[in-house]
């Protein structure tokens, strides 16, 4: 189920082609993309996401604690 | 029952809504308060009894037996620091005890780097009015920030 969450929150970032870097940061995931408008901030939402801030082609995603658990998920799918 | 949550740092409490960091500010990850910590060198202690069940650098979580998870973070941004400047006494997984020195850090230092050193400390998925008897003014580590009725 996890590794589905992360399938998800993936394809909603816009997928792994468009993922540069994930950096978790205790409560978020600091994504750094090619193309921050892909980016689909209600699927976000729908998977838990308490929030999320864009500044261009850098976006966070507010997952809560378990941020670290995600962040690897998602590398483990890059 | 009620939880004491110690603050982490010495310092002077204030509103989370002073936080330079929406996250925090508009307590998207749960309620707290945030001390702004004296500029000085000094040991960050856990909030709590528990088991660091994060650890960065800059922030940790503290998990109680009974669940409660307190997240103290130091400064805003400060991942960016990559370590640099803090010294952890802890690792991953150790037990602890409200009081025990977990990183020793420089507010100071990180300010002059242009970070806020501000700490947020949060209650994890709290509601907001499970928070009580929050502390005001001035603080030293160790001593009663709020508590959290669960």
């Amino acid at each position: 189920m996890a590794d589905d969450k992360a399938e998800r929150i993936l394809a909603a970032l816009g997928g792994a082609d468009n993922i540069v870097e994930i950096e978790p940061c205790i409560t978020r995931l600091r994504c750094e993309l090619e193309d921050g408008s892909l980016v689909d901030e209600k699927a976000l939402k729908g998977l838990g996401a308490h929030g999320v801030m864009r500044s261009g082609n850098v976006v966070q995603v507010v997952v809560g604690p378990e941020a670290d658990t995600i962040a690897s998920d998602i590398e483990d799918l890059l | 029952m009620t939880l004491r949550v110690a603050s982490p740092v010495s310092g002077r409490v204030v509103p989370l809504t002073e936080v330079p960091d929406p996250v925090f500010a508009q307590a998207m990850v749960g309620p707290g308060v945030a001390v702004e910590p004296d500029r000085v060198s000094a040991e960050v202690v856990s909030p709590v009894d528990g088991t660091v069940v994060t650890l960065h650098p800059h922030a940790f979580v503290v998990a109680t037996s009974e669940g409660a998870a307190v997240l103290v973070h130091l400064g805003i941004d400060t991942v960016k620091r990559k370590g640099e400047g803090f010294t952890l006494h802890v690792v991953k997984g150790e037990a602890v005890r409200a009081g025990q020195p977990v990183v020793t850090w420089d507010p100071a230092e990180v300010e002059a780097a242009g970070f806020a050193p501000i700490c947020p400390v949060i209650a994890l998925d709290a509601a907001p009015e499970v928070l009580l008897d929050q502390a005001g003014g001035p603080v030293s580590a160790g001593d009663a920030l709020f508590s959290w009725q669960r």
